[in-house]
């Protein structure tokens, strides 16, 4: 049994299409105004800075620290959710 | 860096004039000559950003790091992490120890790591000293007694050879303030209690198992069981117990004081404290209970400790609490009270249950049951169906007949106004009889 959220299931369970950086798991208001300043509005963008880091869940988490202030537990569970999301779709 | 640099030889060399310039920061960097491109790979650049994109991925991989195409917004990442790969080269071993003391398992390897605990206890505790607040003394000097029970005597005034420094506070406090115990006690019996419970659950989560398995047979036997380690096991807890127990353990504590502490206790004290010491070599972590009764008395317990060993057991504090609390229980030789806790469901020896309560039945279910209440049994269907399928047989055989009989009754009834008619039926019935 595995402990996602609903948000996790809901975004690793179909294709990411044009969703909002909001609707990744982890990723609230503050933190998705935070990346949409910075250019990443939709959640492709963010996985395209995902697959730039080779996928790698630990340095995508490091930068998603960085870039928008996120804490370990937000930043893990966004990374997690890529790579789900990866391991299904690409 | 000088400008008007253009060729590729002025543009290194400039690189490493730079990088020279930055060289007094970096203990033992070789100066090199600027003919030699190719030691960007071989050296430890200590600042990332002025590597170009391709010396910072060389640099990665050269710490084993296969580094993704560096972009505006992986530059950043991949930089900090060579920062990280470039630091703990030098501080590694420190981190390794550390973390050996956390992670320490067994009594053997406490002991061994004792003595090198000791040496960190100073670094530790001066660390833990800065981050202790005033509210957190109180449980500092109780969870300190523990420690200088288990210390015997290696550091008296501090952890010593406490292996779960991160547990609790230093000791130095308990020293300082003795006489304040009592009155600000009640005060921070309960804030402390969660506090403590909180710092110890979160710094204690790599408890050994010594200390787990036997916090969990505390929480099994309860306040006052009848565990072969006596009134120990119920002073005694592990972390992860504290918290659980923390409160009731207040409340205890605050009877205590009411009824201001025993005095008579230090001989106790010391052979409870030479007990504990005896059978909780792995259990130093103590209850605010057995802490509290001991106050000062305990900071003389590692010096007698060796010469009471196996003493009487000192049963008295103890018993005089639980009778406080419990005034409902007999006195034992012993001192023990074991109470039976709730059986435990599915265990073997609970009562037998005749009636159990109605189960929860689904819709799917109860609508079964209806329907098999109205229904035939299939039996009887069969039955019935091979009543009916003879008597179709008998009709099929003796149709003529049985029309004939039928037509004869039919004619009797109909004689007075449709007997033509029906005897014209008759014979048509008759004809076709005949043909079959």
């Amino acid at each position: 049994m595995s402990t996602t959220s609903q948000k996790h299931r809901d975004f690793v369970g179909e294709p990411m299409g044009d969703k909002p950086v909001t609707a990744l798991s982890g990723i609230g208001d503050t933190l998705g105004r935070k990346l949409e300043e910075q250019g990443f509005d939709k959640a492709s963008v963010v996985l395209g800075q995902f697959l730039l880091l080779k996928k790698d869940t630990d340095m995508f988490s490091d930068w998603l620290k960085d870039a928008s202030g996120a804490n370990s537990r937000q930043a893990d569970s966004c990374a997690q959710c890529l790579r789900e999301w990866c391991d299904a779709f690409l | 860096m000088p400008d008007g640099c253009i060729s590729p030889e002025c543009s290194s060399g400039v690189q490493w004039n730079h990088l020279l310039a930055n060289s007094d920061q970096i203990p033992g960097h070789t100066w090199r000559s600027k003919d030699r491109e190719e030691d960007p790979d071989h050296t430890e650049i200590p600042d990332p950003r002025t590597l170009t994109d391709d010396e910072l991925k060389a640099a990665l991989l050269h710490h084993g790091v296969k580094a993704g195409p560096i972009v505006g917004t992986t530059r950043a990442v991949y930089e900090k992490k060579l920062k990280k790969l470039l630091q703990p080269d030098e501080s590694g071993k420190v981190n390794g120890a550390e973390k050996a003391v956390v992670y320490s398992d067994s009594e053997e390897e406490e002991e061994e790591e004792v003595e090198e605990e000791e040496q960190k206890a100073d670094g530790e505790e001066e660390v833990e000293e800065s981050v202790c607040t005033e509210s957190e003394k109180q449980t500092a000097e109780q969870t300190d007694l523990a420690k200088q029970e288990s210390s015997q005597a290696k550091l008296p005034y501090q952890n010593g050879s406490f292996p779960y420094l991160q547990c609790f506070m230093p000791s130095s406090r308990l020293h300082a303030r003795p006489t304040s115990n009592r009155e600000s006690k009640s005060k921070w019996n309960s804030r402390n209690a969660v506090k403590s419970s909180e710092r110890s659950r979160s710094r204690c989560k790599e408890i050994p198992v010594g200390i787990s398995r036997a916090s969990s047979v505390d929480q099994h036997s309860g306040l006052g069981s009848g565990v072969p380690s006596g009134s120990q096991s119920v002073m005694s807890n592990g972390c992860s117990s504290f918290s659980s127990q923390a409160f009731s353990i207040t409340q205890m504590v605050k009877e205590m004081e009411s009824r201001s502490l025993i005095s008579s206790s230090t001989d106790a004290d010391r052979e409870l404290n030479v007990s504990n010491v005896q059978e909780h070599r792995s259990q130093p972590i103590r209850l605010q209970i057995a802490d509290r009764m001991k106050n000062q008395s305990v900071y003389y317990t590692p010096q007698d400790s060796p010469h009471k060993w196996g003493a009487q057991p000192p049963q008295e504090p103890m018993k005089d609490i639980i009778k406080e609390i419990f005034p409902e229980t007999g006195t034992t030789p012993t001192g023990i009270h074991a109470t039976r806790r709730r059986p435990i469901k599915g265990a073997a020896q609970r009562p037998v249950q005749y009636g159990y309560p109605a189960t929860p039945v689904s819709p799917a279910t109860l609508e079964r049951r209806e329907m098999e209440r109205r229904r035939v049994p299939i039996r009887i269907q069969i039955l019935v169906f091979l009543i009916m399928a003879c008597i179709l047989y008998f009709i099929y055989v003796n149709l003529e007949d049985i029309c004939v009989v039928l037509l004869d009754s039919l004619n009797q009834g109909f004689d007075s106004e449709d007997g033509y008619s029906l005897q014209a039926e008759t014979e048509d019935t008759q004809v076709v009889s005949g043909q079959d």
